[in-house]
């Protein structure tokens, strides 16, 4: 009994984060964005500083018409914003957040793998949307969605792998238990790589070619209304706060921190992973979109070659040191 | 999934199974069913969707079975990419909505026959290998990911750099086919 | 490479995507530029040209502003009056008395022309721009309204520096300079004829 309080507990927490920590994302890209073009960004929603301006639009979504096109594949198109959202529940139930058994919802031996598979099932909700909602934009969104995931894929997971071999295992507090400060700049451009990567696999800005609206209108959520046009909106936002706290865990120590004890360290990586959402979003606002061949060009001559020298550099101080 | 039947069948527990097993036996289910649609139906993408429904309830069969590591490398590979590859290329053969009535093949028999074989065989090996073997959940893990490897790199060596090669040898074949065909152009 | 184009400097790889990255971080940490309209009124300049307002004591009901109205926006109706006469003994006078004065905003474009071309200045340009209404016919505002608007307008603003001094004042400053100089010559005239006068006594001494 007691073990079912305490797996209930651990998920009732996560599922919290999962809805507050996307909003927070979310809100705080409307203000940092509207800062860095001169505005102020919302204000009225909620009174301070349009606080609860995402509440309102998701009382909005709620509101509106849950529209499924005539020539649509129905069960798809209706399956596929859940098919988009769960994977990235799943995730932020394995990321560690401090030290001990007691701040990770679940921790899986083969969590670097787990976590990967799954953020990969995520980008099927685009491919199941683009194909079923029989819109040519749609089916383009899908094609462009495959492309990237497939281009990118490969250094995300490379680069995950060099730090699984630095600290010889490949669960998620293992690692950080393995973490010593000198591997920041030692695994940095593994991090670069990763963290460039799962941008791409999370189509933001720059890499939002498979939703480029000035072509394609929205990709493959063009033909989405109310509810499930949200939910994969808070699929994008669940997004970033794994992408920022796996970025966290895996190279930049997660809980440890310069002070403070193993007490603050859920602070240390709230605080990593708010920094890394916050340059997600800066990034968002200063660069413009990549062309598709520039996209693929990236993966396959930058991020690939960049990856399996960080591999080559890994293996060669792992047996230096040994 | 028969091999999950007829393990329960000959298990010592089987009148009285564990939950586990129960689990196991309907995961078992549910990824023949998605087997059977994803090659009968005549919908091209939901073949290709059943085919991840199946992959994932054998990546569920894997956990089941303690191995951790083969059933997130199985969702990794096989539902995160060949099944995006898969979709791209039937997204590029611009499939259509609905039912494709030329979806079909007079191979239909073979097809079949090939399937029966290879079943029967795999059937008849995994059952020959591990006929009284039981996975004891409460001691040490037999599944994780330290196990899988020590045991790949130790004891399978041979068959695993074969695969590669076989996979060397793949890349090496489709270089030249592009090749060849640039040449043509 | 053409020798017309600047020398492309080579520069550290990625240096432009920094350079990027502090732009948007640099206007990040200014103040912003959003107009808070509804909570803060806005700072119009002072020739804003918001609305038309009357300051009818100057009309004489001439008409020019609604013969010269290019579409036709201005509404002007009248009476005359007989005045008795100034001065006992006198004519009578006749005089327009302004009945009303109307303009109808969904038609004006905000040329300008009437107030320019008053002769009397009646007309003027109000900064006033919070007169929506929610139905067309409601648009035509009449002379009370007008009237209203008459008290939002600004002071003129000041000239140039070394802009020529408005007509009024100069016609003022010439009035008074001319004063000054005739009470500057009927001085010195004065103070000539007494030293005369002085210079008359000392011969005879």
């Amino acid at each position: 009994m007691n073990d079912a309080l305490d797996v209930a507990v651990r998920l009732v927490i996560v599922f919290g984060l999962f809805l507050v920590l996307p909003l927070v994302v979310g809100q705080t890209e409307h203000k940092v964005m509207a800062h860095m073009q001169g505005r102020l960004g919302p204000m009225y929603a909620g009174g301070f500083h349009g606080w609860a301006q995402l509440v309102a639009d998701g009382v909005k979504f709620a509101q509106k018409e849950d529209v499924v096109p005539k020539d649509a594949d129905r069960r798809v198109f209706q399956l596929a914003p859940a098919v988009a959202l769960l994977p990235y529940l799943l995730v932020l139930l394995a990321i560690p957040i401090g030290p001990g058994e007691g701040a990770v919802g679940q921790v899986i031996d083969a969590g670097i793998f787990f976590v990967l598979a799954v953020m990969g099932v995520g980008v099927l909700g685009s491919l199941m949307a683009g194909w079923a909602s029989a819109n040519k934009f749609s089916l383009l969104g899908g094609l462009r969605t495959a492309a990237q995931l497939l281009a990118y894929e490969l250094p995300m997971l490379l680069a995950a792998a060099s730090v699984a071999m630095a600290a010889g295992t490949v669960s998620l507090p293992g690692i950080l238990n393995a973490f010593e400060w000198w591997w920041l700049p030692w695994q940095i451009v593994g991090a670069i790589v990763f963290f460039v990567a799962g941008l791409a696999e999370l189509q933001r800005p720059p890499f939002d070619m498979p939703v480029a609206d000035s072509e394609i209108i929205f990709g493959a959520y063009t033909e989405y209304t109310g509810l499930r046009f949200a939910l994969f909106l808070l699929a994008e936002y669940a997004g970033i706060v794994v992408l920022c706290g796996l970025t966290t865990v895996l190279f930049l120590g997660g809980w440890h921190g310069p002070f403070g004890g193993d007490g603050l360290g859920w602070v240390w990586t709230l605080l990593k992973t708010a920094v890394l959402a916050f340059v997600v979003i800066w990034l968002r606002v200063t660069y413009p979109r990549l062309r598709e061949d520039q996209l693929q060009k990236l993966a396959w001559t930058t991020l690939v070659p960049l990856a399996l020298a960080q591999i080559a550099l890994t293996g060669i101080v792992k047996v230096a040191i040994q | 999934m028969i091999l999950a039947a007829q393990a329960a069948a000959e298990a010592p527990g089987f009148l009285s199974p564990s939950g586990v097993e129960i689990a196991f036996l309907l995961v078992g289910l549910v990824t023949l069913g998605a087997a059977v649609v994803t090659v009968t139906t005549r919908q091209l993408v939901h073949a290709a969707l059943w085919l991840v429904v199946a992959l994932g309830g054998l990546a569920v069969e894997y956990l089941l079975l303690t191995a951790e590591f083969i059933a997130w490398v199985q969702v990794l590979i096989y539902v995160g990419s060949v099944v995006v590859l898969l979709l791209f290329g039937l997204m590029l053969t611009k499939a259509p909505i609905g039912r494709s009535p030329d979806a079909d093949s007079g191979n239909r028999p073979v097809a079949l026959g090939v399937a029966l074989a290879a079943a029967v065989a795999l059937v008849w090996v995994v059952v020959d290998a591990f006929r009284t073997t039981w996975i004891d959940l409460d001691g040490a893990v037999q599944g994780s990911t330290e196990v899988t490897g020590a045991t790949l790199f130790k004891h399978w060596v041979l068959p695993f750099e074969a695969l590669s090669v076989l996979l060397l040898a793949a890349l090496v074949g489709a270089i030249v086919l592009s090749r060849k065909k640039e040449q043509a152009r | 490479m053409d020798p017309l184009l600047p020398p492309s400097r080579p520069g550290i790889p990625g240096s432009g995507l920094a350079k990027g990255l502090a732009v948007t971080l640099r206007t990040m940490m200014k103040k912003t530029v959003t107009a808070q309209y509804p909570d803060v009124q806005p700072e119009l300049p002072p020739r804003t040209r918001g609305v038309i307002g009357l300051f009818e004591e100057n009309c004489t009901v001439c008409m020019l502003c609604a013969r010269e109205c290019p579409d036709w926006c201005i509404y002007i109706d009248s009476h005359k009056e007989t005045v008795p006469p100034a001065a006992p003994g006198g004519r009578e006078r006749s005089r327009n008395v302004l009945d009303r004065f109307a303009i109808d905003f969904s038609l004006c474009m905000y040329c300008g022309i009437c107030i320019e071309v008053c002769p009397f200045d009646a007309l003027f340009w109000s900064p006033e721009f919070e007169y929506a209404e929610t139905d067309i016919h409601e648009l035509t505002h009449e002379r009370d309204k007008l009237r209203e608007w008459m008290w939002t307008v600004p002071e003129p603003p000041a000239l140039d520096p070394k802009a020529e001094e408005p007509k009024e004042i100069a016609a003022a400053r010439k009035a008074a300079e001319k004063a000054a100089e005739k009470a500057a010559a009927e001085k010195a005239a004065a103070e000539a004829a007494a030293q005369a006068g002085l210079e008359a006594q000392e011969e005879q001494q």
